[in-house]
């Protein structure tokens, strides 16, 4: 029998380029300090750790839970650790979800982080070879390919970054603030993979995000008002294969259209009020936005173009200023649900949705293969906007 | 436990233990994932979930695990995921995933190939990374350090140590998967030489490529799969200190716990297969689980006898249930292990009907 | 097995981890000499920790130095030191607890032989002659055979150390790989038509992944070396440990007339971006038989790159974009 799930704690830690005043211990245990502290919870009333990060070759630590479990109070305890590409925060989250729905533990810590600054993140995406193309490289074809299927402007993806970056402004946690980017400055940024231009990238980031999850009798005891997880979902498809549809992945349509039926969701765009999606290059808002059924194909572009994705828009997307804006590759997907979760208990503080009750968290990975996302609520059993 | 749904292992599938397989690792669990489909006569759209264990940096590529998504089929889409940690750690997710209840069967695999890279190399990079990876501090000395503990306490002597090794590779003798399996005696392998004081080579376990698949299911569902399901009656993990200095490297707090998690004397142990990749391991391991001398530990060989890594942790599990499912147990524990001296463990009992 | 030499692959990177001021300060003491443990309540604690193994709790930075005398809790010969090791003579691992300390640290002694070693025995701490700000910069020798040094001090704190870490992998090419490998040596690509759906894999990967049917060489077909641009990039290098190229260039996808996906990580260096475009017909000029090289082959990466001179275009008109629309990887 399934248990509800709450989130009662988010952390993180200030998103930077080097975080060079701490290890890596000091680094995670920065974001889990925050998290305990939110729920008002100590160490010892952890039941189990769900960590999770991309490939350790990004530090050169493998398999870390075995070198951090002290830092997280973990002996004695369960904790493993989760690696799905990019979509990994997310994973890991819904992972730790799962480990309260099912009864088996009550309280449960749960973290994603990545020190990039350690490596270098170019470096470990092009396996370790001369000549990588980075994430930027293998997705700037399918950005592409978009534009040229939706015959969408080419100033679109400038606006999303224009956006995010403004929104980051009012994110004390972001690593990037840029109150003065504007449109040009970011058309006359470099082209890093054409079409993407510089401005239009996420930066690579150090960083933490913990949330502490815990059951509906844990949730009573929450100081503030619990974020309940509604539903999730993860999807997975190859990477490679005759015919693949890389700028609408098959797995992304029916990872949301799973997510909806289990959130009882019939009409997202207007059903959900504000979304945290896994945007690293600008172009992934309009292509999310439809890859994800928020709209029909083609108006994804739209919906950015007449603003209805700025915090004070119809359908705000990336309020806290997104991938774009801070991108610890093991934390972002963690972020976009934490994020979520602020939303909808009303701690989201300047760059705070009014009346946000539902929110999205969403993060993709690898080739565009892994989806993982979930829906949360400030209602165990949200009312929607026009449902039956 | 018992408020938990039953879960049982309908079909198992593992490769043999080989020192090289020229055949990729998604070549692997192709193959296994379609013996298991087989078995149960099941479509690949009949399971629900799918949940990997793997290990990038055994492979030398970051992202390597993608790659094995191939093997286990991702087309149409699937509901998986993945743990950068033995497969029986994503046995363990994929058991509490489906005690949510709102989902039946699940697919777990765990698989490597140690043979491309220097594993004595590449395992100290599990170690703290500012006191410990920098002196290349491998598995193999660390389990030097836990012998020579044992040996201190007069826990155990380095006869007992090659006791473990001689039982186990003759065990092996009988287990098709077994990659090294010999008649040898104890006085023989006393005459070899040191190789970190007080193990010598045969103390080690051998250096091996190969892929393990489970397929669970609930109840209800388990019964139509298969007539012989074998139920997963508890699985519990825990996790001790990193830091060497702040151990006990004679004993286990983590298998005490888990093994008191499991309830593993609440029943007779009809024989117990443990992730024993050094001798000294054994000792240590019966002890925490407070074992009885009569009961088997490890008839398949055990990891000294073939050690597909980030595979040897199901594998002990399915040798169990398959001992179970051949009618020659009852009730077994299986036990993985992470890390090194032990650091973290799994344990899980399985009983037949 | 193959025939053709395995590719032993190097994956390499210097990483340089920032300390925090707990492990900073250890390394520092290192560096100018010193043995340093934490406050821990009563206890001591070397190596030190930022946190209470106990409570969880954050300690604060209150050190302590200890040895240089210790004494030996456990210990193991290394026969065959690994070439990670701090020493390529034997030498022992060791687990010491420092005089002064409550815990112990795990290093390595440097001594003459086995016999110079005993549980209980005492050991002295000893610093390579150049240290960086790093654990390597330690050992320990047993006091017998300690020498005596004088360490100077360095200027300001740690706050960076280094680490390079360095794997090689090897493994011989995969039976399907090694006559894809072959095939590019005689000018040719090789894939593999899928026995179950007829879709014509290259590279292949030995299988079928859609209907999960292994392929073997009976699978075999030759692909023609004449295709269409289905996707591209223009990549700007972007500096890093490694890194060869230092112009942009174009890295494109091409469908090769009878594959039924296309073939990536195609770099071009001679069609201007201004002429290139997706649709765009391109046909392979491959390098003179001798200059041909596989050694970049693995089971893994294509390596095309050194049997193909170049992509030149064929002239024909353009494939126009919706039949090539979802061909974009």
């Amino acid at each position: 029998m399934a248990e509800r799930c709450a989130v009662v704690g988010i952390g993180q830690t200030k998103y930077a380029r080097r975080r060079g005043d701490v290890s890596l211990e000091g680094l995670v245990r920065e974001a889990a300090l925050r998290a305990l502290e939110d729920a008002h919870v100590g160490w010892q009333d952890l039941d189990a750790i769900v960590i999770g990060k991309a490939p350790d070759a990004l530090e050169g630590v493998m398999m870390p839970e075995l070198s951090l479990c002290d830092a997280l109070f973990a002996v004695g305890k369960p904790i493993h650790r989760v690696h799905t590409a990019g979509s990994v925060g997310a994973s890991t989250a819904i992972s730790a979800a799962t480990l309260v729905e099912s009864g088996r533990y009550q309280t449960v810590l749960t973290l994603g982080y990545e020190k990039q600054s350690d490596g270098n993140a170019t470096w470990a995406l092009g396996g370790g070879r001369s000549g990588s193309q980075g994430a930027g490289g293998s997705f700037a074809p399918w950005i592409r390919n978009y534009i040229q299927r939706s015959g969408a402007p080419e100033h679109v993806g400038w606006k999303v970054a224009v956006k995010d970056r403004l929104n980051a402004c009012k994110n004390p946690y972001a690593h990037l603030q840029m109150p003065d980017i504007t449109i040009e400055k970011v058309k006359e940024s470099p082209l890093l993979w054409d079409p993407l231009h510089f401005l239009e990238s996420c930066p690579s980031s150090d960083g933490a995000a913990a949330m502490v999850l815990t059951n509906a009798e844990g949730a009573k005891r929450a100081p503030r008002p619990p974020a309940w997880v509604i539903a999730h979902a993860k999807r997975t498809e190859f990477s490679q294969f005759p015919g693949r549809d890389t700028v609408k992945p098959a797995a992304g349509v029916d990872c949301a259209k799973a997510l909806y039926q289990k959130a009882g969701i019939t009409n997202p765009r207007k059903q959900i009020d504000v979304a945290e999606l896994y945007v690293p290059f600008s172009w992934y808002e309009p292509m999310w936005l439809e890859g994800h059924l928020i709209c029909e194909e083609n108006e994804g572009w739209k919906m950015t173009d007449a603003g209805e994705t700025e915090l004070d828009g119809a359908f705000p997307v990336n309020p806290s200023g997104g991938v774009l804006s801070s991108n610890a590759i093991g934390a972002s997907g963690m972020i976009r649900c934490l994020e979520a979760a602020s939303q909808v208990r009303g701690t989201a503080g300047a760059y705070q949705v009014d009346g946000a009750k539902v929110a999205l968290g969403h993060a993709y990975g690898g080739a565009a293969q892994y989806f993982a996302m979930w829906i949360v609520a400030s209602d165990p059993e949200p009312r929607y906007r026009g449902s039956r | 436990m018992s408020r938990f749904d039953e879960i049982a292992i309908v079909a198992t599938a593992q490769t043999p233990a080989r020192r090289r397989y020229p055949d990729s690792e998604a070549s692997l669990l192709l193959d296994l994932t379609n013996q298991l489909l087989a078995e149960t006569r099941l479509p690949r759209s009949a399971v629900d979930f799918t949940i990997a264990g793997s290990c990038d940096y055994l492979s030398g590529l970051p992202f390597a695990f993608v790659s094995n998504v191939d093997g286990f089929g991702a087309w149409p889409p699937v509901y998986e995921s993945h743990v950068e940690m033995d497969g029986a750690w994503a046995l363990f997710e994929a058991w509490v995933r489906l005690q949510v209840g709102d989902i039946d069967v699940a697919l777990i695999a765990g698989s490597g190939k140690s043979s491309p890279g220097t594993p004595r190399e590449i395992f100290p990079l599990q170690t703290d990374p500012y006191y410990a990876a920098p002196l290349g501090l491998d598995p193999v000395s660390v389990a030097g350090l836990q012998a020579r503990a044992l040996l201190d306490a007069g826990l155990a002597t380095e006869r007992d140590f090659a006791a473990v090794v001689a039982r186990s590779r003759r065990a092996a003798l009988t287990n098709p998967n077994a990659q090294v399996a010999k008649d040898v005696s104890i006085e023989a392998l006393l005459a070899e030489p040191y190789f970190a004081s007080p193990l010598r080579k045969h103390d080690l376990p051998p250096i091996s490529d190969g892929a393990a698949a489970v397929l669970i299911a609930r109840g209800k569902r388990a019964r139509e799969l298969t007539d012989k399901p074998v139920w997963i009656r508890a699985i519990d993990h825990r996790i001790d200190s990193h830091h060497l200095g702040l151990r006990d490297l004679t004993d286990s707090p983590s298998t005490r716990l888990a093994a008191r998690g499991v309830g593993v004397h609440a029943g007779p142990l009809d024989v117990a297969e443990l992730c024993v990749r050094y001798s000294p391991e054994e000792i240590v391991l019966r002890r925490a689980l407070e074992l009885k001398d009569d009961t088997p530990v490890n008839p398949s060989g055990g990891p000294l006898s073939g050690h597909p890594v980030m595979a040897t942790g199901l594998v002990r599990v399915i040798e169990v249930a398959n001992r179970i499912r051949a009618g020659g147990a009852r009730r077994g524990l299986a036990h993985a292990a992470s890390g090194p001296a032990l650091q973290q463990n799994l344990l899980c009992i399985l009983e037949a009907a | 097995m193959s025939s053709l030499p395995s590719l032993a692959y190097t994956l390499e990177y210097p990483y340089t981890r920032t300390t925090g001021p707990v492990v900073g300060a250890f390394l520092t003491g290192l560096r100018d000499g010193r043995l340093l443990g934490i406050r821990c309540g009563r206890r001591v604690l070397c190596p030190p920790l930022e946190y209470d193994p106990e409570t969880g709790a954050s300690l604060a930075p209150d050190f302590v130095e200890v040895g240089p005398g210790g004494t030996l809790l456990s210990w193991t010969w290394i026969a065959e030191p690994t070439r990670k090791h701090p020493f390529q003579e034997p030498f022992a691992f060791a687990l010491i607890r420092p005089d002064g300390a409550d815990s112990a640290v795990c290093h390595a002694v440097k001594a003459s032989g086995p016999e110079a070693l005993r549980t209980g025995g005492r050991v002295r701490t000893q610093y390579r002659a150049e240290r960086k700000g790093a654990i390597t910069d330690l050992y320990f020798a047993p006091e017998a055979e300690a020498e005596a040094q004088y360490v100077p001090p360095g200027k300001g704190a740690v706050e960076l150390t280094e680490h390079l870490i360095s794997l090689t992998y090897s493994e011989p090419l995969a039976p399907h790989r090694e006559r894809f490998a072959k095939g590019l040596l005689a000018g040719k690509f090789i894939g593999q038509r899928s026995p179950a759906s007829g879709k014509v894999y290259l590279p292949s990967k030995g299988y079928d992944p859609i209907e999960r049917v292994r392929m073997t060489e009976r699978d075999d077909v030759v692909v023609a070396d004449t295709g269409t641009v289905v996707a591209f990039t223009v990549i700007t290098p972007v500096q890093y440990y490694g890194q060869k190229e230092t112009e942009p260039y174009i890295r494109a996808s091409i469908l090769l007339d009878g594959a039924d996906q296309p073939l990536g990580q195609q770099d071009i260096r001679t069609i201007p971006v201004a002429e290139f475009r997706t649709g765009l017909r391109v046909r392979a000029v491959w390098k003179s038989a001798a200059e041909r090289s596989v050694l970049e082959v693995d089971n893994r990466w294509g390596g095309t790159g050194a049997v193909i001179e170049r992509w030149e275009p064929t002239g024909e008109p353009d494939v126009p974009f919706e039949q090539i629309r979802e061909h974009n990887w």
